[in-house]
């Protein structure tokens, strides 16, 4: 297990707040969090480029500070790859593997099966700055899995890359994982690409873990106002708890499980609320008539904003819109099951 | 719409003016060393104190170069890599003979290595600085050592230092992480520096002036040869003299210009 124990790091005016954090062998971790909210920095303490100020960093519990960097056996694939320009692709990919003395013949099959799992064949006597996003990706995995690291770190690893591309070597990187089953941070601040590749994931905010949980969890139960708006909610309203309903507005209560009273942030995926032209059956519990304020065309999907007394946002595919005929300024129907509503009893961040 | 047209073509005119007069400067000055000491080239590079000259001025900047590479190698690389207090003003000392005069720098290495504590203790031990070609060899390690220094600097800032640290989560420790990634990526930059060190060592006079003095057939490089001459008036050997430290000048430039003192790849090629 991989094990941070409340970790302080200092760097200018950025700061890791105690950070703790296990992660399990095997385990494919994912920080998400935006752009200079300390993910890197997590990786790079890890690594060892820098030394906590506090805490302890643990691996089946050998303590990492007290190794050099090349004494970690790490695998590190940073954002922008950072292969050796000067080395060809496999003279970058055997690199580790030469400082660490591997005899001749054991490269060559470890190299050959970096070739067959990530299919580089073809650029093995080309230099770092012909090869496209994808391919220095490639190879930058490469070179970091020859040397079979406990732990691989990947650095924002896809966001250098097309949307095709990406998607590919998302589904790539999961079949490496599942093949190697190498314990791996991987750190992104793209709510899918984490949905798609994480065991579990850890939501960072300044310097800080807001939220750890499998996928789900943290899609359908955001502990806090900033997850539910980072893995892409929409409809966070605030709410205040009377017994079993939730008032967002006046003559707008909600029927949903909470477990304390008072002031709550109440959310509700747009995915979630059908709409109807006609009344909507008995299996919703919560039914409202509104008006639409907004159609906005997304492509396949459609959003639409429905004054129910509050802004509510809904999603709907394409086929539905056109069949409905819905425009701006329709009455509609929408329902939700109580299960829908999800309660953020702590407001914080 | 007029006014500001004839402006601009002023303006053209007055840049194009001032490059071709520099320019013209320049080549003419040098054209007149180079008119008079041509011709009389072939047969005064056969002239025995010129040899010498040639010689010398070739073994003290080879010797003062590899010093200055030896030291500034290391120095540069904590200059750009190592954080620490006071590291702005350590910078600045490392440059100060680089804005001293070189005969004052002369002058301070003559206190120095002559009739000191310091001075007697070294020439103890062997070591004479003072009228001899080790004094050169010092003078020029001396007045050259920022330039290499501020080359090397600059060019190991430019190098990523990801790409030393990844090197070390693959099992390089921070020698090999230097030697195999940072050393050949500041190729470049390591060629520039021996060339503008080694063209500046050969036409050191100055300070090498002041501490090995100017002795016929002893302590005399090129630039002490071309004083010599021209001090008791042998003007041929003085052009001589001129025209080869003029060659070695201007292919030392064409070469920097070429390598020009950068890294071979500064990034990661993205």
């Amino acid at each position: 297990m991989l094990k941070m124990e409340k970790v302080y790091k200092q760097l200018g005016d950025f700061q890791l707040k105690n950070l703790s954090l296990e992660i399990n062998n095997g385990e494919y971790f994912v920080i998400l969090g935006p752009t200079g909210t300390g993910k890197t920095v997590v990786l790079e303490t890890i690594a060892g480029m820098y030394y906590p100020e506090q805490g302890r960093i643990l691996f089946k519990d050998h303590n990492l500070l007290s190794l050099y960097p090349e004494h970690r056996e790490i695998g590190f694939v940073y954002q922008d790859y950072a292969l050796f320009p000067h080395l060809t692709v496999k003279e970058n990919i055997v690199f580790g593997a030469k400082i660490k003395k591997i005899p001749v013949n054991e490269i060559q099959s470890k190299l050959e099966q970096m070739i067959q799992l990530l299919g580089i064949e073809q650029l093995l006597n080309r230099y770092p700055s012909t090869l496209s996003g994808g391919e220095q990706q490639r190879t930058a995995l490469a070179r970091a899995l020859i040397v079979s690291p406990k732990i691989l770190l990947l650095d924002e690893p896809l966001s250098a890359l097309d949307p095709r591309s990406k998607e590919k070597f998302q589904q790539e990187l999961k079949k490496i994982h599942q093949t190697l089953k190498t314990t791996t941070v991987h750190v992104t601040h793209d709510f899918n690409e984490a949905m798609y590749l994480a065991d579990r994931i850890g939501v960072m905010y300044d310097g800080k873990l807001i939220q750890v949980g499998t996928p789900e969890e943290i899609f359908y139960r955001p502990q806090t106002d900033f997850v539910a708006k980072f893995v892409g909610i929409e409809n966070i309203f605030e709410g205040h708890v009377n017994e079993d309903e939730v008032s967002l507005a006046e003559g707008v209560s909600l029927l949903a499980s909470a477990r304390s009273k008072g002031k709550v942030k109440v959310v509700v995926r747009p995915e979630e609320v059908v709409v109807s032209k006609d009344l909507i059956d008995g299996k919703f519990q919560n039914k409202f008539e509104g008006k639409v304020l907004d159609v906005i065309n997304h492509g396949v999907i459609y959003k639409l904003i429905i004054d129910i007394g509050v802004p509510l946002i809904c999603s709907l595919n394409s086929q539905a819109v056109h069949e409905m005929s819905i425009s701006v300024g329709d009455n509609l129907w929408v329902g939700f099951k109580s299960s829908s509503v999800h309660l953020i009893e702590k407001c914080a961040v | 719409m007029k006014n500001n047209n004839s402006m601009n073509a002023v303006f053209t005119a007055v840049v194009s003016v001032c490059i071709a007069l520099l320019t013209a400067f320049i080549v003419g000055t040098i054209s007149m060393v180079l008119i008079k000491g041509i011709p009389s080239f072939a047969t005064s590079i056969q002239i025995k104190e010129i040899q010498f000259a040639i010689k010398l001025s070739l073994y003290t900047s080879v010797v003062s170069t590899l010093l200055c590479i030896i030291l500034s190698l290391p120095i540069a690389y904590g200059m750009a890599r190592l954080s620490f207090p006071g590291q702005k003003l350590v910078n600045s000392i490392l440059e100060i003979p680089m804005a001293l005069p070189p005969i004052v720098a002369g002058v301070a290495l003559l206190i120095l290595f002559g009739n000191s504590c310091f001075g007697n203790f070294l020439s103890g031990i062997g070591l004479d600085f003072v009228f001899t070609i080790n004094g050169i060899i010092l003078a020029q390690f001396f007045v050259n050592v920022p330039y290499m220094l501020r080359v090397l600097k600059t060019t190991i800032e430019n190098i990523d230092p990801r790409l030393e640290f990844v090197a070390r989560t693959l099992g390089c420790n921070k020698v090999q992480s230097f030697f195999k990634v940072t050393l050949p990526l500041a190729k470049n930059g390591l060629v520039a520096g021996i060339i503008i060190t080694w063209a500046r060592a050969i036409g050191e006079f100055g300070a090498a002036l002041m501490l090995a003095g100017a002795t016929r057939m002893r302590t005399e490089t090129l630039p002490i040869s071309l004083f010599l001459n021209m001090s008791t008036g042998d003007l041929e050997l003085a052009m001589a003299s001129a025209t080869i430290l003029i060659i070695i000048s201007l292919v030392s430039l064409f070469v920097f210009q070429y390598f020009g003192g950068g890294t071979e790849h500064s990034r990661t090629g993205i």
